[in-house]
């Protein structure tokens, strides 16, 4: 049983407290927190430059640095609506788990993981909606109903909430100290840095736990299918952050060649390395990739 | 354009999958994997891109995308397959 895992985890509960006693005294409330001036400047980085999908590539080279601002303002806008379709998606999953019998220990720190995100996810779709005038759509299709029950569906609830936090924390960590942009764009990466790095801690642990259930429950072939999945889920989010509609908002011609020119230039490919370095050298650790290598 | 739209559609599946060597026209390409949730966007980038259309996903069912049949159906004029 989960339950076993989770409630022998002397390490897990040491940390939980610690956790759930940082949420607390780090509590703040978002809907005063903001100033959300009506417009932002437009004329300049709305993203650091060297966080766009374009940096160091042929088609970044292409563009004049006006077009590079719109472009850095549409794909933060896409960014941020990948945080509320990320975190609606994710939240569904905390939910569905608390207090249930395997996630007893665990649900008093739910609470908190689920109120804070709805809190993210508010002052995401705030961003978005003031000053893009909309939320990029979620195109992700759900043809495979994957079980919810079981030991490698809670595994990889937790790995995918972990994955996406790192991810989503290279570029907050990056744009909440970047002078070059406006202090409304730094605090609120500033902000989502802050309680993030509370909910990595807590993924880590957990994800690491889950890990060893699923192991010594699974044949080799099971935790292949797995492995498959986590690398499929890794590689699909790095591409959702090169949205061809961003290139479309930004006045570029040919959004979806775009795409493809970036997807395939190796300045790109530097950039996800980057992003990716610190989860797969945790997953490769834990055993749960064999190589860095995320490749199908 | 409709049979030119339905090999372009094998040909991008085949691709993603180099184990079979043909796709039926009603082959059932989500049981059989061949398009699945991560997948799919870059799919549906590739159909707007040779449509000229953008897709929202408020108008299509997965049932749009079940066969090549039913994609060349939804997404092109598909009148001659049937
Ligand atoms: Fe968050
Ligand atoms: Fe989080």
């Amino acid at each position: 049983m989960t339950a076993t895992v989770l409630d022998s985890a002397e390490r897990l509960k040491d940390i939980l407290d610690r956790l759930v006693a940082k949420s607390e005294a780090d509590y703040y409330n978002p809907y005063q927190l903001f100033q959300w001036p009506d417009t932002l400047p437009q004329e300049q980085y709305w993203m650091s430059p060297e966080l766009m999908s374009v940096h160091g590539t042929e088609v970044g080279a292409e563009l004049t640095e006006e077009q590079l601002h719109k472009l850095s303002k549409w794909e933060s806008v896409n960014f941020y609506s990948l945080n509320v379709h990320g975190i609606r998606e994710l939240i569904t999953e905390v939910i569905a788990r608390i207090h249930t019998k395997e996630f007893k220990l665990t649900s008093e720190y739910f609470h908190h993981i689920i109120g804070e995100e709805n809190e993210h996810m508010w002052f995401f779709a705030r961003f978005c909606n003031q000053y893009g005038g909309k939320i990029y759509p979620d195109l992700t299709f759900k043809f495979d109903q994957a079980s919810t029950d079981g030991p490698a569906a809670h595994f990889l609830v937790f790995a995918r909430l972990l994955l996406f936090e790192e991810i989503v924390d290279f570029f907050n960590k990056r744009m909440g100290e970047d002078e070059r942009l406006d202090p409304t764009i730094r605090k609120v990466n500033a902000i989502h840095h802050q309680d993030e790095s509370r909910h990595v801690a807590f993924g880590r642990q957990i994800v690491s736990l889950l890990w060893k259930d699923l192991a010594a429950k699974s044949d080799e072939s099971e935790l292949e299918a797995v492995r498959a999945y986590l690398k499929a889920y890794l590689r699909r989010s790095l591409e959702s952050l090169v949205n061809p509609a961003a290139f479309r908002d930004a006045g570029i011609p040919e959004p979806y060649k775009a795409r493809n020119r970036v997807l395939a230039d190796p300045a790109h490919a530097d950039l996800d390395r980057a992003i990716l370095k610190r989860s797969v050298k945790f997953l490769v650790a834990e055993g749960i990739l064999l190589t860095e290598s995320i490749d199908a | 354009m409709t049979q030119s739209a339905v090999d372009f559609i094998i040909d991008y599946l085949l691709a993603k999958r180099p184990d079979l060597t043909s796709i039926d026209l009603d082959l059932d390409l989500i049981e059989n994997r061949i398009l699945d949730s991560l997948g799919f966007v870059n799919f549906l980038y590739v159909v707007e891109e040779h449509t000229g259309t953008e897709i929202s996903l408020d108008d299509v069912t997965p049932e749009d995308f079940r066969t090549v049949r039913s994609i060349a159906k939804r997404f092109f004029d598909g009148a001659d397959v049937g």
